[in-house]
């Protein structure tokens, strides 16, 4: 076949496997946060309110798209490209089983916070790009959020790494099918790994970039339509994304515990799905829980307590890998 | 440096959210389930009718006057023999705050506070309510009125105020701020 062909056929189905994880996402948020809140979430629509979100992305789609003048025409429009194509673009490194991998890089953590990185810099182009004081601040915000946070996120990710010896995600779930899951011995790193995850997603108690009570929405306060609609549809990808690389990283991936990991076949992926979606409902129950925090109580939060964490564990980690590697000879 | 407490408030936090995640629904849905008002519920205001469907004001427009927000107004016409005609009662439904102040100054217990919640309408005018058209209304009852004695007479303006005048007398001369005297 035609590799470019192949190209935009993965390409497509990519889009739609972030569509559906976006729609389901965003569904399973307005159910849990209203339970949470002793409310019901929609109900109307289809069973349970399910087809709720068809009228919500008509809505999106055939709303004017407004311009504000005075914005810096090209960043504003550039913006949410900046902010969607990481997104999906990181869907590739996400191992859902040992086949169903986009592109099995030796390297694919370190690939996937790379294009996680390049989501606040698109924020940022937001922010500047709107010409508005809430936008600006609210893109600050995000960049200052996620400086302060990426360090103890990659630090805490450091620790499989570490424990595997490899940087690939396929290669650290495999590690654990024959090992304990390493939320065990890594309970900090984990819970560190949680932590950052929130604010890296941009949801509460760290929504600093988009404080609605504050900032109006952010850095997307001037966009509308479809515009709006991919930067809301990136950051719950990115939601899906960072929970994908926890259950990865530290809850075994694809795997369960007493069962053959080869003998596992089409039920991997689900298994995997099913487990990202726990983390992603942790990451909910959290947000319905806890208020904002201050900006300024949230990056002391991050420089002062989870960062010296990160960094003392991490040492610690790596001394003990390599006094255990130098006794049984390589290896854990 | 904050001294280090074990954040213990977190896990309650989460605990509480937890309970209620699993609570029993609460909500109404309000066009499918409805909610019974309570015997006190007050809304918008109506009127009082009696056992023969007859409504009992009187166009007397002490409601009227009542009303902090000028909600009511009341067009009453007065024929010769001193009947008086009830031609509109307009209630400005959307403006009113249901404050009940208009039935509590009504003598005659001719309106009272409804218990119709649903008040919102498609069309601005439905907002006004003309709650009595073109109707009589009633005589109010009276009691007898007692036979006039040379003690419950009534004091005539003029005399009143000459007695005002001849007790405070002293004291406006000695101010001498009188106008009329100096
Ligand atoms: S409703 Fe009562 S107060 Fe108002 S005009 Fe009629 S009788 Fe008078
Ligand atoms: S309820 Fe209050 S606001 Fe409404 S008409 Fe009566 S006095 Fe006026």
């Amino acid at each position: 076949m035609n590799p470019w062909a192949t190209g935009i056929l993965h390409t497509l189905l990519l889009i739609v496997v972030m569509l559906l994880n976006g729609s389901l996402i965003i569904y399973m948020l307005r159910k849990v946060l209203g339970h949470l809140h002793l409310r019901l979430g929609p109900t109307e629509l289809g069973p349970g309110g399910i087809l709720q979100l068809v009228p919500d992305i008509v809505k999106l789609l055939v709303k004017e798209d407004r311009h504000p003048g005075k914005t810096d025409r090209w960043l504003y429009i550039i913006a949410p490209v900046i902010v969607f194509v990481p997104a999906l673009m990181a869907y590739i490194a996400i191992p859902f089983s040992d086949k169903l991998i986009g592109f099995d890089v030796n390297l694919g953590v370190l690939m996937l916070f790379g294009f996680l990185t390049v989501i606040p810099l698109g924020i940022f182009a937001a922010g500047w790009g709107s010409h508005n004081k809430y936008a600006l601040i609210g893109a600050t915000r995000a960049v200052g959020g996620a400086i302060s946070y990426e360090i103890p996120l990659l630090l805490s990710a450091l620790i499989p790494i570490m424990l595997t010896g490899s940087f690939s995600l396929k290669a650290i779930t495999m590690a654990q099918t024959t090992s304990v899951w390493y939320w065990l011995p890594a309970f900090p790193a984990m819970i560190i790994f949680f932590i950052c995850s929130i604010m890296e997603t941009n949801q509460s108690p760290f929504d600093m970039s988009e404080a609605e009570s504050e900032l109006v929405s952010g850095f997307n306060t001037e966009y509308s339509a479809m515009r709006f609609g991919f930067m809301y549809l990136a950051e719950f990808s990115n939601n899906f994304i960072m929970a994908a690389i926890m259950v990865s990283l530290f809850f075994g991936g694809w795997s369960l515990p007493f069962i053959n990991p080869n003998t596992m076949g089409a039920f991997a992926p689900i298994v995997f799905i099913i487990k990202t979606y726990l983390v992603i409902f942790a990451f909910m129950f959290i947000r319905g829980t806890f208020s904002r925090y201050r900006v300024d109580q949230m990056l002391a939060f991050g420089w002062k307590k989870l960062m010296p964490i990160a960094l003392v564990y991490t040492v610690v980690v790596a001394f003990f890998v390599k006094l255990i590697s130098m006794k049984t000879g390589g290896g854990l | 440096m904050a001294r280090w407490k074990f954040p213990v408030g977190i896990f309650k936090a989460m605990r509480i959210a937890w309970i209620n995640l699993w609570r029993k629904n609460i909500v109404i849905q309000y066009p499918h389930e409805r909610y019974e008002l309570p015997e006190r519920a007050r809304w918008s205001v109506e009127m009082t009718l009696d056992e023969n469907g007859h409504h009992t004001c009187t166009g007397c427009k002490i409601c009227e006057n009542t009303c902090a927000d000028y909600i009511i107004n009341i067009d009453v016409s007065v024929d010769e023999e001193r009947n008086k005609h009830i031609n509109h009662w307009l209630y400005q439904r959307g403006a009113c705050m249901m404050c009940g102040l208009c039935v509590e100054a009504c003598p005659f217990g001719a309106i009272h506070m409804g218990k119709n919640i649903e008040l919102a309408y498609f069309d601005k005018e439905d907002l006004t309510d003309d709650l009595l058209t073109d109707t009589d209304a009633v005589k109010p009852p009276r009691k007898e009125r007692p036979a006039p004695t040379a003690k419950s007479e009534p004091v005539s303006q003029e005399a009143a105020h000459d007695g005002a005048g001849k007790t405070g007398k002293s004291t406006k001369e000695e101010g001498g701020a009188d106008g009329d005297n100096s």
